[in-house]
């Protein structure tokens, strides 16, 4: 019965509070490639699927700290060494003078360097094979739903087909390779 | 969530019902206080799936007849700008009023009003985040565009004051070929560049970043297979998965926190244009702080004006409530008496600083030829906003929407009086003049405003206007939630959700 490609199993929750308590099950039954697709953030879903804290924080620091130095360096470069203008007798290293051009260049480094670094690092961290964009979830709507990859080293159909109806999902079904439901 | 369990508001059908008011529930808050429930945020009983439909609506149909009109009206304005700069750029700086001694006229007092309704933006996007004020979600998509597009007209006016815009490319330093020449990094008009520019790109990538899940909902309700294509490029391939959620979380939380110092900067070097010059009236310490809180003043009232708007035509008094508008309007009226009290504070330090030329500028100001824009001023800003301590006033519509266009008017004013009347009347009498609008000078503000508009209208019919996945995220999932079916999946594409 079981179909031999499948890629994975889709459950579906209807409220955070049911997905949160569902995520710890699963993450306490020694499940690692899962993943829950939720319409908005859940509160408290890290903790639930045993994740970490986003390392996106780390980012922000060194790239704040990139745009200082690139700012502060520039200004004192342009002002003390490749241009110098006497402007009334004031010192060429005028540095609280730079000062809103090393803020406004700190914001900007990191603003948009944290942005960018956490679109490609969502893409990225991800299980081996992710739930596939092409299936209708709901998961944009009103749906909170469990994936659990084929990949998982404790995957095992039947099992993890009773497992997930244990939780009280919905509409659990396989998905095969081709992003096709198998129900 | 217990804060949901409690809600007894699953009534709330419409937002007339509303009444602004917490429901009270004696002795059942922590330690035997009373606990306060507030009112839902959207109303109408909608379920997550409704959120979909209702905010995708706009962006899926075609026009009305009543988008047409505007937008119509938006492009004919966006006309008048456009052959306003062309004159402008064509027969150079002179048909417009700036002359000696006002030389700093039209083009600083316009690029100044709209830099400030912009930072109302900014403000609900991120300092109500950060402050935790969940009623932000269902206007912060509206307002960040409305910060994107009000900086976009307030850069055309300083690149036209440069007198050779063609040249704008100069003001941003790199190595070139004109020797080695860089720009006067120490000049408050290069911090300008900074600060304006960055300002601009934080605020589009934070407006983005907002938009990435919202543009997956669009994607999945897409019945056109290079509309999906479209749209989920646009969003990057969003799933909703935890993993980006995860990092989205932590980026979005940075971004909040990196935007609210940028906003309180970004005016601040706005007001250093002003301050680090010598110029009586101009030359003081209160500017940065004056200038940053007038200009959350001015965008709280754009904002307002545009949600009227969007509550009248757009149908979104379910999302955007009476509620959402009192509490705009106390934030108008607090800000309101903040930019009164630095208008009498100005007063004050003109006199205690004990300076003849400071005394003279601010009596001149209040009292002086231009003393009826002074009048438009303070009346518009410092006393009209007084009308909302009065409940029944902040949460009527038209009340809201003329004192937010009184605001608006009064904060054009105040940046022509603060422009005009330190310049007009300086140190040298003989130097003394006046300063008049020319045609040109009426033409490209009113000009602006057609970009503005024709800008905002575009965002309405292709972006969801509403922060979709925000505002799911402060509903009541009892009374949201929908029924589990067999298939698991809800009604995606059909927009036929059950109990719709």
């Amino acid at each position: 019965m079981m179909p031999t490609s499948t890629r994975g199993l889709l459950g579906h929750f209807c409220t955070p509070d049911e997905a949160l308590a569902a995520a710890a099950r699963v993450r306490d039954a020694g499940y690692r490639h899962f993943d829950f697709l939720t319409p908005f953030p859940v509160h408290g879903m890290e903790e639930a699927m045993g994740q970490k804290r986003s390392w996106i924080p780390w980012v922000t620091g060194v790239l704040a700290i990139c745009g200082i130095l690139f700012a502060l360096g520039l200004q004192y470069w342009a002002m003390v060494f490749d241009w110098p203008l006497n402007h009334g007798g004031k010192p060429f290293n005028a540095w609280p003078a730079f000062i809103p051009i090393t803020f406004e260049a700190m914001v900007f480094w990191a603003a948009l360097g944290s942005a960018v670094v956490a679109v490609i690092a969502g893409k990225r961290d991800t299980i081996p094979q992710p739930p596939p964009l092409l299936v209708e979830t709901g998961a944009t709507v009103d749906r909170f739903v469990l994936w659990i990859s084929a990949t998982d080293p404790r995957w095992e159909p039947a099992e993890v087909e009773a497992f997930v109806r244990s939780l009280g999902a919905n509409g659990v079904r396989f998905v095969d390779v081709s992003g096709g439901n198998d129900a | 969530m217990t804060r949901h369990e409690m809600s007894p508001w699953a009534t709330v059908q419409d937002d007339s019902q509303l009444t602004g008011r917490p429901l009270v529930v004696p002795g059942a808050g922590p330690y035997g206080g009373d606990l306060e429930i507030p009112e839902p945020l959207v109303t109408g009983g909608k379920k997550w799936a409704d959120v979909d439909r209702d905010i995708c609506m706009h962006a899926e149909r075609f026009p009305t007849r009543r988008w047409w009109l505007a937008f119509g009206v938006a492009l004919a304005l966006l006309g008048v700008l456009v052959v306003s700069l062309a004159v402008l750029i064509y027969s150079g700086m002179g048909v417009v009023g700036v002359n000696h001694p006002v030389g700093w006229g039209t083009f600083i007092i316009n690029f100044v009003f709209w830099i400030g309704i912009g930072h109302a933006g900014t403000l609900i996007s991120a300092v109500l985040y950060l402050f935790r004020q969940p009623w932000r979600t269902g206007i912060n998509r509206a307002a960040e565009a409305m910060t994107i597009f009000a900086v976009a007209c307030a850069g055309i006016f300083p690149i036209i004051h440069l007198g050779r815009a063609w040249f704008a490319y100069w003001l941003v330093p790199y190595p070139n070929a004109r020797g080695p020449l860089w720009v006067n990094f120490t000049s408050p008009l290069a911090w300008d560049i900074f600060a304006i520019s960055t300002y601009a790109l934080v605020s589009i990538a934070f407006w983005y970043l907002g938009l990435l899940p919202d543009l997956a909902t669009v994607r999945d309700r897409a019945t056109h297979p290079w509309r999906r294509r479209l749209y989920n490029a646009l969003s990057f391939g969003w799933t909703g998965s935890q993993r980006m959620w995860r990092h989205y979380e932590a980026a979005y939380m940075i971004l909040a926190g990196l935007a609210t110092p940028l906003v309180f900067s970004v005016h601040t070097i706005v007001s250093f244009d002003f301050a680090t010059s010598v110029m009586p009236g101009w030359h003081t310490t209160i500017f940065p702080p004056y200038f940053v809180i007038g200009a959350i003043f001015s965008g709280f009232a754009m904002v307002i004006t545009l949600m009227t708007f969007m509550r009248g035509y757009f149908g979104m008094k379910n999302y955007i409530t009476t509620n959402h508008m009192e509490a705009m309007a106390k934030i108008l009226m607090f800000t309101g008496m903040m930019v009164g009290f630095a208008y009498t504070t100005e007063f004050f330090m003109a006199w205690y600083s004990g300076s003849e030329w400071e005394g003279f500028v601010f009596k001149n100001r209040a009292f002086g030829p231009y003393g009826w824009a002074y009048a438009i001023m303070f009346t518009c800003n410092a006393i009209v906003p007084q009308l909302f301590w009065w409940k029944k006033l902040r949460r009527h519509t038209w009340v809201l929407f003329t004192v937010s266009i009184l605001v608006n008017v009064g904060m054009w004013f105040e940046r022509y009086v603060i422009v005009v009347t330190s310049l007009h009347r300086d140190y040298l009498p003989s130097s003394w003049g006046m300063y008049s609008l020319t045609f040109w000078d009426y033409s490209i503000l009113i000009g602006s405003f057609g970009l503005f508009f024709t800008l905002f209208l575009l965002f309405v019919r292709v972006l969801p206007v509403v922060a979709i996945s925000e505002v799911k995220g402060v509903m009541d999932p009892r009374v949201a939630r929908s029924a589990p079916t067999d298939s698991g999946a809800a009604a995606v594409t059909a927009g036929a959700a059950p109990g719709a």
